[in-house]
């Protein structure tokens, strides 16, 4: 057994808890998530099966941990030790062909986290350095100035001044003694700058007070994507030393599905203690305020739009009905796709997979039953997407295919359609 | 002692005996691995949600069944084909009823045992076609799978085959599978009949805290 | 594959297994006394019944020494007046004249006999028992022969590697499907049939009367199973099945068996020939096997003793058929099975067997003469 091997079984039985133990020992191989996987339906090709991705963890679980392998082992019915080839082989499969968008655990008749437990099959990954060249250069971005894009301090500010004079309105920065912390995706920052002037125009009609920060303004978590602990946690930590240094009483989670919950669920678990702020994510602070009345809708949007729903908003964060509130106030003509809701498709290029070079291929082609079902509505002018990570890989996708859909986030969105004083 | 007899009495003694143990110490087993208390402030019930993953995983949502109403429809078929023969059969009830010494509930009647069987095998049957003509089926499946499959297949065969009630020798049959089957069981995946409870309950808990439906 | 060959290997080991341990047991439980009245039956105690009663024969043994004519072995009855050969041949002259249909107990006629009967048991005894073994035997003896003059059907071009879907799943599943059901059927059939001749023999009378319990049991029970299952065969399969132009130059071509290449669709003359067999014959059995099921709802017996006829003739010739579409299906034939594991097929296999059909699905045209071995190798074909 080679060292990158043992370091990964090591690591893959640390993970192991009763949790990952049960579903191990629940799975029955009857294939139904292979229905769910947007990668198998696209290529038909077997592999891709979710609960096939998993085997290394499963050998490895069965030969060192699981209940009875001792009798079992006697009688020679213990799997033989996971080789490093074998690790490398599954490697595709366990950053390529996963977005750990949970379909799978959804349609599981065992109720079986796969996506969950891929994501504990990361940590013995990363742990033993097998991990693909694209996300390895995010994680040295991330080292070098916490945005796996590369985003400084200095590029954030720069977009700061541009919004500024666009808007004419205030946007704080490094400010103490204010509410709300905003955090964002690194493609929002670069790519879709007008959201932070769409906060400071929704913020001070609600009249909240709020501030960026220098010093944490990335929310993508790449040690989550990758699957690496240490730096999963260092990254969280920036985020709530600057929150906690600030005095805020809540960071808003930014329109990305893995940052929230990176931050939301595992966040406390990554630095051991709980928060002494809450977490909110802007689609339910939006909608909170709405609720509140603060923020009241004007003129509704009128163009043809529908709602793709981010896997790790909608299925894994529970954020299921705010879009969907916010929405038909700020659309007169918003159509569901087919499947919409917690079982709706996923883009193609959740965890990390947008960012693997390796995986574009695979991507694009389970971007293309997405891309299907909206063809399906018809006549379809927008589509929302509550989810910075989504945006990017719908850009790309809509690029290669050649379809001319509007792409927009949800913030933008009702920003746009704020009652006018 | 007659074969019957050895094979109704300390050979059933025996295989419950490993059947009642080995499972025993397979849950307690993966209980005791244990798991890091969740910090994160919850929005849910954990157990609430454990109980709602375990009743919401028994039917597929979204779109999932109108592609798979095939094996949705067989295994269901089977496994409560199944079921109503192992509780409800009178040959069963009558053998538990002598083991435990007290009156159990009424069987069904013989039609409905016939009936119940014949779905049972049904659904046994396309489940098992599946298994090995479906290309994603036939990568997934391993030694376990096939020995589970057949060795119900057989227990309840053999119960079938002895539906006369008239030949000791079928009897022998069928009690002497089902012992086999029994000792087979908690070492295989036919355990996923009651770690089902404990995975789904799992994704339920972490679901239920997020305040959401797993 | 190699899945594949591990379960094919734990199937006829378990099967070996049950086999095997179902003949020990019978063995074993012989020993004891092991035949006994059925379920809720009262308790008969041995020997019952008055002095002079015929103590261990059974009723058929009984009606076997009226008949006379042929000893299955049974014990000699004692000699008693008024009961020897000529009494049968006598009492069946005598009813000859009488009415040969209907059955015979009403008030105007106190007769308990129905002539057609007598027929009805000389079909069975002189030709189908005797005949069901040698046809299905004749058709081993043939598949052996045609494998030792022709060998195995190779594909003539080597496989090209690249696949074309045949069957879909649902296909697949209702395939096998009725596959499974049928084998349990014909298994279980066939030792009610034949259990008495080519069973008892060897193994005996009270173990094959276990497998005969047992097989009926099975036999009953797996029945609806195997028309649930033909009745979905039958509508997913129905598509391609009609007969075709090129049905007929198959014909005239001998399947190609005569030499040069006898074009096909989707299936080929064979193949939908089968499909219909498989319908009709197999709704005959269907029918005449719930009528079987379920006696009392006609009390015209001659039903009854078509129905026996029928079925036993239908099987036969299902069973024969089925010997021969499995091995073509399977080590007969290279490549074909593809298409019920895997659902898709090689292309040169389409091409050879089935090349109106690749034709129709690739829109390429296949060239006989040279085409198939030119593109033998997968870079050429492109």
């Amino acid at each position: 057994m080679t060292e990158a091997a043992t370091t990964a079984v090591n690591t893959l039985l640390a993970q192991t808890d009763s949790d990952i133990a049960s579903y191990l020992e629940a799975c029955v191989h009857c294939g139904e998530c292979a229905e769910a996987c947007h990668f198998y339906q696209a290529t038909k090709d077997p592999k891709h099966t979710p609960t096939y991705k998993l085997q290394p963890l499963v050998k490895a679980y069965k030969r060192h941990k699981a209940p009875l392998r001792g009798v079992l082992s006697i009688l020679g019915l213990t799997p033989p030790e996971v080789t490093e080839d074998e690790l490398r082989e599954w490697e595709p499969l366990v950053y390529d062909s996963c977005t750990m968008c949970g379909r799978c655990t959804l349609v599981c008749p065992m109720g079986i986290d796969i996506a969950g437990t891929i994501r504990k099959m990361r940590e013995g990954y990363a742990a033993a350095g097998i991990v693909p060249e694209g996300l390895t250069r995010a994680r040295e971005n991330v080292e070098r100035t916490s945005s796996p894009m590369g985003v400084t301090a200095k590029a954030l500010l720069a977009q700061v001044k541009r919004q500024k004079a666009e808007t004419g309105l205030e946007i704080p920065v490094d400010q103490d003694g204010v509410d709300y912390l905003a955090i964002f995706s690194s493609h929002e920052i670069m790519a879709s700058p007008e959201i932070i002037g769409g906060y400071a125009k929704i913020f001070k009609k609600a009249g909240v007070t709020w501030t960026l920060s220098t010093a944490a303004y990335e929310a993508t978590n790449v040690g989550v994507q990758i699957g690496f602990g240490p730096l999963a946690r260092d990254l969280v930590k920036r985020i709530v030393d600057e929150a906690e240094r600030l005095g805020v009483k809540y960071v808003i989670a930014p329109e990305c599905g893995h940052a929230y919950g990176a931050i939301r669920w595992a966040g406390p678990n990554l630095i051991g203690r709980p928060f002494k702020f809450e977490v909110i994510h802007i689609v339910e602070l939006l909608d909170k305020l709405r609720r509140e009345g603060k923020i009241p809708p004007g003129k509704k949007d009128s163009r043809k739009m529908t709602l793709h729903d981010p896997c790790q908003l909608i299925r894994r964060g529970g954020v299921l009905k705010e879009p969907r509130r916010l929405l038909s106030d700020s659309a007169s003509n918003f159509v569901e796709m087919k499947g919409a809701g917690i079982a709706n498709l996923c883009c193609g290029g959740g965890g990390g997979v947008s960012a693997n070079e390796r995986a574009e291929e695979l991507r694009l082609k389970a971007f293309e039953q997405k891309l299907k079902q909206i063809d399906d509505i018809g006549d379809i002018e927008t589509i929302v997407i509550p989810c910075a990570n989504c945006r990017g890989v719908f850009e790309d996708g809509l690029d290669e295919y050649e379809s001319d859909y509007e792409v927009i986030g949800l913030g933008e969105l009702v920003a746009e359609t704020l009652r006018e004083d | 002692m007659t074969l019957l007899e050895f094979v109704e009495g300390p050979f059933f003694y025996f295989s419950a005996a490993v059947f009642i143990v080995a499972a025993l110490w397979r849950l307690v087993g993966i209980i005791r691995i244990g798991r890091k208390k969740d910090i994160a402030p919850a929005r849910g019930s954990a157990v609430t949600g454990f109980f709602k993953g375990n009743l919401r995983h028994f039917f597929p949502r979204g779109l999932f069944a109108q592609r798979t109403w095939m094996h949705l429809l067989g295994g269901y078929g089977f496994h409560l084909g199944l079921f109503a023969l192992l509780l409800f059969a009178a040959p069963h009830i009558a053998f538990a009823e002598r083991l435990f010494g007290i009156e159990l509930w009424p069987a069904m009647p013989r039609w409905a045992f016939i009936i119940a069987a014949e779905i049972s095998f049904a659904g046994l049957i396309v489940l098992w076609v599946r298994r090995f003509s479906d290309p994603v089926m036939r990568l997934i499946s391993d030694w376990d799978d096939h020995v589970g499959s057949w060795l119900t297949f057989l227990v309840m065969l053999s119960g079938c085959l002895a539906l006369q009630e008239a030949h000791d020798s079928l009897r022998i049959l069928h009690m002497g599978l089902v012992n086999i089957w029994l000792i087979y069981f908690p070492f295989s995946r036919l355990m996923h009949s009651f770690t089902f409870f404990l995975s789904r309950g799992a994704t339920g808990a972490v679901y239920g805290r997020k305040g959401m439906n797993p | 594959m190699k899945n594949f060959r591990r379960f094919i290997r734990t199937a006829v080991l378990l099967t070996g297994v049950l086999m095997l341990s179902g003949l020990l047991l019978a063995d074993a439980a012989q020993a004891q006394s092991s035949v006994r009245p059925p379920g809720q039956a009262a308790p008969l105690e041995e020997d019952s019944g008055p002095s002079n009663a015929l103590g261990g024969a059974s009723d058929a043994d009984i009606w076997r020494q009226i008949r006379g004519a042929e000893d299955m072995g049974g014990p000699d009855l004692p000699a008693a007046p008024g009961r020897n050969v000529p009494l049968y041949e006598d009492l069946m002259r005598e009813l000859q004249g009488g009415i040969a249909g209907g059955t015979s107990s009403t008030a105007a006629n106190s007769r308990l006999i129905q002539m057609l009967g007598e027929d009805w048991r000389h079909i069975r005894r002189d030709y189908i028992l005797p005949y069901a073994g040698w046809v299905l035997a004749g058709v081993l003896g043939l598949l052996v022969v045609f494998r030792l003059i022709r060998g195995k059907i190779r594909i003539e071009a080597g496989r090209s590697g690249k696949y074309i879907p045949r069957f879909s799943m649902a296909h697949r599943i209702a395939h096998w499907y009725l596959a499974a059901s049928f084998i349990i059927m014909a298994i279980t059939g066939l030792i009610i049939l034949l259990g008495r001749p080519l069973l008892a023999p060897y193994i005996g009378k009270d173990a094959t009367a276990i497998m005969a319990s047992a097989s009926l049991q099975g036999h009953n029970l797996f029945g609806p199973v195997f028309i649930l299952a033909l009745l979905i065969m039958i509508f997913r399969f129905m598509k391609g099945n009609f007969f075709q132009w090129a049905d007929l130059k198959w014909i005239l071509k001998g399947g190609g068996l005569l030499g040069g290449h006898a074009s096909s669709n989707h299936y080929n003359f064979g193949e939908k020939t089968w499909y219909w067999i498989v319908v009709i014959v197999g709704l005959i059995m269907s029918a005449t096997g719930m009528l079987l099921l379920f006696p009392w709802v006609t009390d015209v017996l001659a039903w009854h003793q078509i129905s026996t006829v029928l079925h036993a003739g239908g099987a036969i010739l299902l069973i024969a058929i089925a010997l021969g579409h499995a091995y073509v299906g399977s080590i007969g034939m290279e490549g074909s099975i593809d298409s019920m594991l895997r659902g898709e097929v090689d292309e040169n296999w389409a091409k050879e067997h089935h090349d109106l059909w690749y034709e129709e699905v690739t829109g390429k045209k296949v060239d006989h003469k040279t085409g198939a071995i030119a593109q033998a190798n997968p870079e050429a074909a492109e």
